[in-house]
């Protein structure tokens, strides 16, 4: 199994810092990168056995191809970060062994939580993962990162009570808590009440914070903006995958219980707050990391939809999303990071980049478009598919809020393209302030070129995604 | 001859990859390069009217080739074609985008800025705009129309004048809005269309083809004609052709969506208010012909006398603005809302009349704004100053530049002799039919729209008569030699604009044997398509 290799990967990551403590090396990053090469290649090559889904642990964990297509995301966002972090200065100098530990263990607690039935599982990987996430976030080691880190933490904590007391109130009706199991359906159909909505909306409150979508969206911002640049490309993308597709598993269960409480309706109005006020907030925000969080937020609600709809056809459509999700994501941040370095991190100081740093630019410009949904962008196909099952489930259930659902996305991709393009604007339309001494950025416009690429390939050929998607089995 | 249409779109593509590896330095390569592009596309045209057959009005040319075709398990497959073909509507298009290209390219040797940049940004958009016109799968036009999109922004916002940014981002905003809407419709139809050769795993199509025959709509769909689901107080069909109208609209422009045209002209630098008024404008009445109306023809019949109230309402309106208008480009800019608005009552007539005098309308309007802003920005490069009432007496000063203006004035406000006159005669001949016809629009409306005619020929005179009648004086402190006369370049250009026009306004036959054929198919297959869904 490939979270084996992760946990012994932590503990080599441990032991080999020992020995090398006050070194400046770069042994702890190709080490990591080693490893989820190791963990990628495992998932990929044991695709074909985990055809029909294998049962581990008493129950605890569910493996199957859904979890396995995640879990390969999971790996290659967390490499990408890797390859970012080795380019940072600030992240290589200081306790660099130990980030990448935490990175590993993020990356585990994110495997086991994707692949967890268990509530008490559940809330076991996710606390690795926060826990891990916290200190990520305050690994810049300035005033604002600690204030990030904090807040983080404080409101995570916060959080996790909320849900874990949902879980306990879960428990004590149905008595199980292995949530897809026989008896907790029933065992919740049977026991109709107030409570039973009560406490599933706290379950949710927890990933719903996980997935910073509204309404627990606001510590995102504060985050972004104190955190160095491979840990917010790293929180906009893993935890947020992980927190969706276990949001999913949840919804699943709910929705076929005979509840008499709509669960379409609650998703459907969180999908839409979290794309209106992450949208209508970034177009305020004059610094590139707080728009991004914003951006994130927004993103969520798109990626939410298929939890909304819940179809074979929309998780189809939202795994092909979260692939492009991450390309897109990791493209625009590992640019942002190149400008970072030459010191342009407010929208303003991007001023005429586009003279200086053209191909930099242009590459961020690509990124951003698939980000919006425009042709000739994956991101394009990517919004077509999820909105095509959006329209499709319309058909089937004649529920009007997903037809608002479906309009007021699509109109708040208008809104999404003001802010997007906020940056190639001063990038291109806007002369530079002071003459600018470019750094060498060479290796990430070479990651992002390619990230680049694969975007516009996916536009041209969605069939190769889709394809391999359409072999993966969807009983949840 | 086999994928002359695909030549034509990835000419201009392959030109801009080409491009990319050429010194910025070196100008004149690029500025010969442009020539290039537009001699070999004209090549081309000839070879396809060589190859076309204009009686028939049916699709002519047909590339047909998969793009992508995704299984999506119980739901179906997911096909979409890379799929090309000119009919009357298209070829006279293709032809006007690569005539105008040619004025364009020819203009913008002025362009001293970025000049790589330019050149392969207007690359892209000459493909983008002739693979809208050529494109008969959704999928595809969407992307070609998209494609449009940022070119045109970074071309106006970088290149444009003064207050530029704001032009730019009002145009994306505006135009992205009505993409989007554009969006909604397209996703509905195809997840409510299926291709009539799928068997037991239902094949969802792109297709234009497809989508405008009645019979492939899935029963129980959204958008089937036969019991369309009914949204609010009215069908989706309705709905869905109100969305594909507005988005539309907004690229035409009508009024009252059109705010974002003369800001876009006014900044826009001369070759691209010409790309713009003469090419981009009309894809928004190719999509409506194209699109809107043959998918939802009963819909569209149902909502023809708003359609002609927005054609008339533009007419009228953006003729008082052009009327009131300071600026001269302002002015020519607001002409060509009110000219596209005879576009829009033509369609609504839906006669064969009013349909045909609609599409060369399009055709006609493309190269007599080319020509006007093409006028405009003679004066601009010369004096950097387009008031109107800075200039008095300019016939004097410039003679030749001043026939043109003339030719160019007479033409646009709809003299006989001139291509404009024979496009808004014809539509008003179908839209004063259509009252005794089909009974569609009434009378009043192609009254209202000669009312327009009237207004245009005040705004064009009383130009004339401020601008270049009197004595000869300036004000605002433009110098008097500046005002030289057209150069060589400049002469040339205007003359083939003229030219053209004047055998288009004189033998019009030449053109209207291919839009005829196809306007008495588009009103044939309509009127059989609403005849189909009112009584199955």
């Amino acid at each position: 199994m490939p979270e084996l290799i992760l946990a012994c990967g932590i503990l080599l990551l441990v032991v080999v810092a020992l020995f090398l403590r006050g070194k400046k090396t770069n042994l702890h990053a190709l080490l990591t990168l080693a490893i989820l090469t190791a963990s990628i290649a495992y998932t990929f090559f044991s695709w074909a056995f985990y055809h029909t889904p294998v049962t581990l642990f008493g129950n605890m964990i569910h493996s199957d191809q859904f979890s396995c297509y995640f879990r390969i995301l999971v790996d290659v966002a967390t490499a990408l970060t890797v390859l970012m972090a080795m380019r940072n200065k600030s992240l290589s100098e200081k306790f660099n062994s130990e980030f990448y530990t935490f990175l590993l263990g993020a990356v585990l607690g994110s495997h086991l939580l994707m692949m967890s039935t268990n509530l008490v599982m559940v809330f076991i990987s996710l606390e690795l993962l926060s826990i891990s996430s916290y200190i990520l976030a305050g690994y810049s080691f300035t005033k604002k990162g600690a204030e990030g880190s904090l807040k983080y933490f404080l409101f995570g904590s916060a959080a996790s009570a909320i849900m874990l007391y949902g879980f306990s109130i879960l428990f004590g009706i149905t008595g199980t808590l292995e949530f897809t199991a026989g008896d907790f359906v029933n065992n919740l159909s049977a026991n109709q009440s107030a409570l039973v909505i009560v406490a599933a909306i706290m379950a949710f409150a927890g990933f719903l914070y996980k997935i910073a979508a509204a309404p627990m969206h606001i510590w995102a911002p504060d985050v972004y903006e104190g955190s160095p640049m491979p840990v917010i490309a790293f929180l906009s993308v893993v935890p947020k995958l992980a927190g969706i597709v276990v949001l999913a598993k949840m919804t699943t269960t709910f929705a076929t219980t005979t509840v008499s409480f709509d669960w379409q309706l609650v998703m459907a109005v969180i999908a839409m707050l979290s794309i209106g006020i992450g949208n209508l907030s970034a177009l305020w925000q004059n610094n590139a990391k707080r728009m991004m969080a914003y951006s994130s937020i927004a993103q969520s609600g798109f990626l939410l939809i298929g939890v909304v709809c819940l179809t074979s056809q929309s998780m189809q459509a939202f795994l092909f999303y979260s692939a492009l999700y991450l390309a897109a994501n990791y493209a625009v941040f590992i640019s942002l990071q190149a400008f970072e370095k030459n010191s342009i991190d407010s929208i303003a100081s991007f001023s005429g980049t586009g003279r200086s740093f053209l191909f930099l630019s242009v590459v961020l410009l690509g990124g951003l478009i698939s980000l919006t949904g425009i042709p000739p962008t994956g991101g394009f196909t990517s919004k077509l598919f999820m909105f095509a099952s959006l329209w499709a489930s319309y058909e089937q259930t004649g529920k009007t809020v997903l037809l608002w659902l479906l309009i007021f996305g699509l109109l708040n991709t208008v809104v999404s393209l003001f802010y997007y393009l906020k940056i190639p604007y001063y990038a291109f339309l806007k002369s530079p302030n002071a003459s600018l001494s470019p750094e060498n950025t060479r290796f990430e416009n070479f990651l992002a070129f390619i990230l680049v690429v694969g975007i516009l390939f996916l536009f041209i050929r969605p069939d190769f995604l889709m394809g391999w998607l359409n072999t993966i089995n969807f009983v949840l | 001859m086999q994928n002359l249409l695909t030549y034509l779109i990835f000419t201009p593509v392959i030109a801009a990859l080409l491009g990319l590896f050429i010194s910025a330095e070196a100008k004149k390569i690029f500025r010969l390069l442009t020539f290039v592009v537009s001699a070999i596309q004209l090549l081309i045209i000839l070879l396809i009217v060589g190859n076309i057959t204009p009686q028939s009005g049916s699709f002519q040319l047909m590339e047909k080739y998969n793009w992508f075709s995704i299984d999506l398990g119980n739901w179906g497959i997911l096909k979409a074609e890379y799929l090309l073909g000119l009919d009357g509507l298209g070829f006279s298009m293709v032809v006007l985008s690569v005539l105008v290209m040619l004025i364009a390219g020819i203009s913008s040797w002025t362009i001293d800025k970025n000049v790589k940049g330019y050149f392969i940004l207007l690359w892209i958009l000459n493909g983008a705009i002739i693979g809208t016109f050529c494109a008969l799968d959704f999928l595809l036009f969407y992307l070609f129309f998209e494609f449009m999109l940022l070119p045109m922004y970074f071309l106006i916002g970088i290149w444009g004048g003064p207050k530029r940014e704001y032009a730019s981002i009002k145009f994306l905003l505006y135009t992205l809005l009505g993409s989007i809407l554009i969006l909604i419709v397209l996703i509905a139809l195809v997840i409510s269309v299926q291709a009539p050769e799928s068997g037991d795993t239902v094949v969802h199509t792109f297709s234009l083809l497809h989508m405008s025959d009645p019979a492939n709509f899935i029963i129980g769909s959204i958008l089937n004609p036969d019991d369309a689901w009914v949204i609010g107080s009215q069908t989706a069909r309705w709905w869905a052709f109100l969305l594909l109208f507005i988005g539309f609209a907004i690229k035409l422009p009508a009024v009252p969506l059109h705010t974002w045209l003369p800001d876009a002209h006014v900044e826009a630098p001369t070759p691209i208010s010409v790309i713009l008024a003469a090419l981009l404008l009309k894809v928004g009445a190719y999509g409506l012909l194209r699109i809107a109306y043959p998918i939802f023809p009963d819909a569209a019949m149902e909502l023809s006398s708003v359609v002609a109230f927005v054609g008339v309402l533009s007419i009228i309106y953006a003729a008082l603005n052009a009327l009131a208008a300071k600026d001269l480009k302002r002015l020519i800019a607001y002409s060509s809302v009110s000219h596209m608005g005879f576009v829009l009552l033509g369609l609504a007539s839906l006669t064969v009349e009013g349909i045909s005098g609609a599409v060369y309308q399009m055709f006609s309007h493309g190269l007599i704004s080319a020509m006007l802003f093409l006028i405009a920005g003679v004066l601009y490069d010369r004096t950097h100053d387009r008031l109107i009432n800075n200039y008095s007496g300019l016939a004097s000063k410039m003679p030749v530049f001043f026939v043109f203006v003339l030719i160019a004035f007479f033409a646009s406000l709809g003299l006989p002799g001139f291509s404009g006159f024979i496009a808004e005669l014809m539509v008003l001949l179908g839209a004063l039919a259509s009252g005794s016809t089909n009974e569609l629009i009434s009378e009043g409306f192609a009254f209202a729209a000669a009312f327009g005619l009237i207004l245009g020929a005040a705004y064009y005179l009383w130009t004339l008569q401020r601008m270049f009648f009197g004595p000869f004086h300036v004000k605002n402190g433009i110098r008097t030699e500046l005002l030289t006369d057209l150069d060589r370049r400049e002469f040339g250009m205007l003359i083939s604009l003229a030219l053209v026009i004047l055998i288009f306004g004189i033998f019009p036959q030449v053109l209207l044997d291919y839009i005829n054929p196809f306007a008495k198919n588009f009103s044939d297959t309509l009127t059989e398509s609403i005849r189909l869904i009112q009584n199955p």
